[in-house]
């Protein structure tokens, strides 16, 4: 299994007669798949909720969407089951998924009890999958539908933190309208995985077969993107690398020598990850003439599960851009499409940003052209979204809980119409 | 550097799309303006500090009305003497003695009639007030302000505040206010005050919080509303 790695910039041309030019570069990484390898086993464990505030027909579907998650796993997978309320406990010891009735058993056997703290039951998680992380793809599910009352959030975080250096993934379900989407997203983002919104119990089940299918698309895990900068090429100053699908993540990077290592985590044979990195490129120093000059050297390394090997490097690829005479934009229409992404998420979260300082109409200013853009960039549903939150806010009235998650993810994921996920 | 016109971020030269919220940003070229070396932007069609006019292509021919703008109010003592040094020979039968000029210094009030009398070719320079006057960038078109008012009211007709200057006829004017804006003339200066207006107004392209004045000067860009659709070069003439 190797990777795929693509690169284009927004605008390939650069002006000559223009001392300097930003341009952002998209980059797709994903794991190809040869007809030979098959996937490592899944090293799955569900941290579930079972607080006082689940009782009902919420624990109900999702002790039976847990149900069903464990029968469409292979019998090479391994399972664990934490739950947790005030305290955790496991469940299920990581096992593989030899006896599934069992399991399935003793998922039915939580009781709705106590209140919520999330970080005991990461860690306890991070214990069972570290059971079995050897030649696997360790994920845990993390579902809630409630704040962090009994823990403490920075706690969650380092957990999280903890769990990408043991490269395992961790991904967050808010259940409900009344768990914190600060919190969770920081979770996911942390841990390298995804976040999702189940509003209604019914959704429960259709939520956890997709980000089932997410996890057994992994193929390749652990890997970093490398790039080496010419000297008339720097970064932005502000947040230069964020990616944009599946879902809109700030990345974080870090120097290694000349190279800059940006984490990616899992990579899915399926879905690309796409990264975009915003470049200022000075050219007045370079040459005087038309021609083509290096931008970037992209990389990347990575773990393979099957083959237990880690710290893989592909081949490297040069990304090189042209300095033209009579320069005419050419923008690169894909690219745009991802910076748009990019910028949904952005004013977003500005107009988030806007809202806690108790700036209402500057943040329906900002939704306004989050929606804009969302429409520009074709996601009619995130513009009807927040549209309709920047009209609300306008008129005076306040966010619901289920308002402002719908906006997080909107503004996170381009939402896919439920008949082709 | 380059403000985001959409979330206020600061952004390097260069940059075409905001590093904050990833909004296009406005491309500026500044370049020098060739009368007074002001950094003016490159798209503009008068110099914000001078009033020079951009479009023009020589310089020398508008150098005299940049001086005559700059030039302070006339005082009255001033009056008689550009008149004298430069038409020397119709005043001698005048017969101007020294008496009679300490006469005019201590009593300016009969300075206009002297000028007025004179057989002088510049019968402008009587004119005690400055009048100020717009011209609309997008059609040309000079608008006079009212000499006689105190406070001059931008916008279109409405039964609140008529306008003294109604923009209604010109291009994009649905973006101007009925009640946008008011001149106020004070001491010897115009000010521009915004009294409202829905879309608000930028002079020299900064946006004016409603209720600040903004003291006139002239080759000042006041922009009625959003995206310079509707925009006034501030003149003064003596």
């Amino acid at each position: 299994m190797s990777v795929n790695l693509n690169c284009s910039l927004s605008d390939r041309n650069l002006d000559i007669s223009q001392p300097s030019s930003q341009r952002q570069l998209a980059i797709r990484v994903s794991a190809s798949t040869n007809a030979d390898s098959s996937g490592a086993p899944l090293n799955l464990c569900l941290v579930l909720d079972h607080s006082g505030s689940m009782g009902g027909k919420p624990l109900d579907t999702v002790k039976k969407a847990a149900r069903e998650l464990v029968d469409q796993m292979y019998y090479t997978d391994r399972i664990s089951v934490v739950g947790f309320d005030h305290k955790a406990s496991v469940v299920v010891e990581s096992q593989t998924l030899d006896r599934p009735e069992s399991v399935k058993d003793k998922i039915q056997s939580l009781r709705a009890t106590g209140g919520t703290c999330i970080d005991d039951g990461i860690k306890l998680a991070l214990q069972e999958i570290s059971k079995g992380k050897e030649g696997a793809v360790s994920q845990g599910f993390v579902l809630t539908d409630g704040e962090n009352e009994h823990g403490d959030n920075a706690r969650c975080l380092q957990f999280a933190q903890l769990a990408v250096e043991y490269n395992m993934t961790l991904h967050t379900l808010g259940f409900g309208d009344h768990w914190n989407q600060d919190i969770l997203e920081k979770i996911a983002d942390a841990g390298g995985g995804t976040m999702t919104y189940i509003q209604s119990p019914e959704q429960a089940g259709e939520e956890f077969r997709n980000l089932l299918r997410r996890v057994q698309s992994v193929g390749l895990t652990n890997a970093y993107l490398l790039l080496e900068l010419p000297a008339n090429v720097r970064l932005a100053e502000l947040k230069p690398v964020a990616q944009v699908a599946p879902d809109a993540i700030e990345l974080t990077m870090q120097n290694e020598g000349n190279l800059i290592a940006i984490r990616l985590g899992d990579l899915m044979t399926d879905i690309d990850r796409v990264i975009i990195v915003n470049l200022y490129i000075n050219h007045a120093a370079v040459v005087n003439q038309s021609g083509s000059i290096p931008v970037v050297t992209a990389q990347v390394r990575f773990d393979n599960p099957v083959m237990a090997k880690s710290g893989i490097l592909s081949t490297p690829v040069v990304v090189e851009a042209n300095l033209v005479q009579n320069f005419q934009a050419q923008i690169d229409p894909q690219v745009q499409n991802h910076i748009l992404a990019l910028a949904k998420y952005r004013q977003t979260q500005l107009a988030e940003n806007k809202l806690k300082q108790g700036d209402r109409i500057g943040a329906a200013t900002m939704l306004q052209s989050a929606a804009k853009t969302a429409l520009q960039m074709g996601d009619e549903k995130a513009a009807t979204v927040l549209q309709t939150n920047a009209t609300r806010l306008q008129s005076g009235t306040e966010l619901s809980e289920a308002d402002r998650k719908q906006t997080r993810i909107v503004s996170k994921t381009v939402l896919q119409a439920p008949s082709n996920s | 550097m380059i403000t985001c016109p959409s979330c206020s971020h600061q952004n390097p030269d260069g940059a075409t799309h905001c590093e904050a919220c990833y909004t296009p940003l406005p491309v500026i070229t500044m370049i020098d303006c060739p009368s007074c070396g002001a950094s003016v932007q490159s798209d503009a069609s008068f110099c914000g500090h001078c009033g020079f006019d951009l479009t023009a292509k020589t310089t020398a021919a508008i150098i005299q009305p940049q001086q005559e703008v700059s030039e302070p109010l006339p005082s009255p003592i001033q009056v008689p003497e550009p008149v004298s040094a430069a038409e020397p020979d119709p005043f001698q039968p005048v017969e101007i003695t020294p008496d009679d000029l300490t006469e005019i210094i201590t009593m300016p009030v009969s300075t206009a009639p002297t000028a007025a009398a004179s057989p002088s070719s510049n019968p402008k320079t009587q004119l005690q007030r400055i009048t100020a006057s717009l011209l609309h960038v997008q059609t040309n078109v000079t608008l006079e302000l009212p000499n006689n008012l105190q406070v001059t009211h931008l916008g279109k007709p409405n039964n609140l505040i008529p306008p003294d200057i109604d923009v209604s006829g010109f291009p994009d004017s649905d973006i101007v206010s009925r009640v946008h804006a008011d001149i106020r003339f004070e001491g010897d200066a115009f000010y521009f005050e915004d009294t409202g207006s829905s879309n608000g107004t930028y002079i020299n392209n900064v946006p004016l919080p409603a209720g600040n004045r903004h003291r006139l000067r002239p080759g000042d860009r006041i922009s009625l509303g959003k995206g310079d659709k509707v925009s006034f070069i501030f003149q003064m003439t003596e």
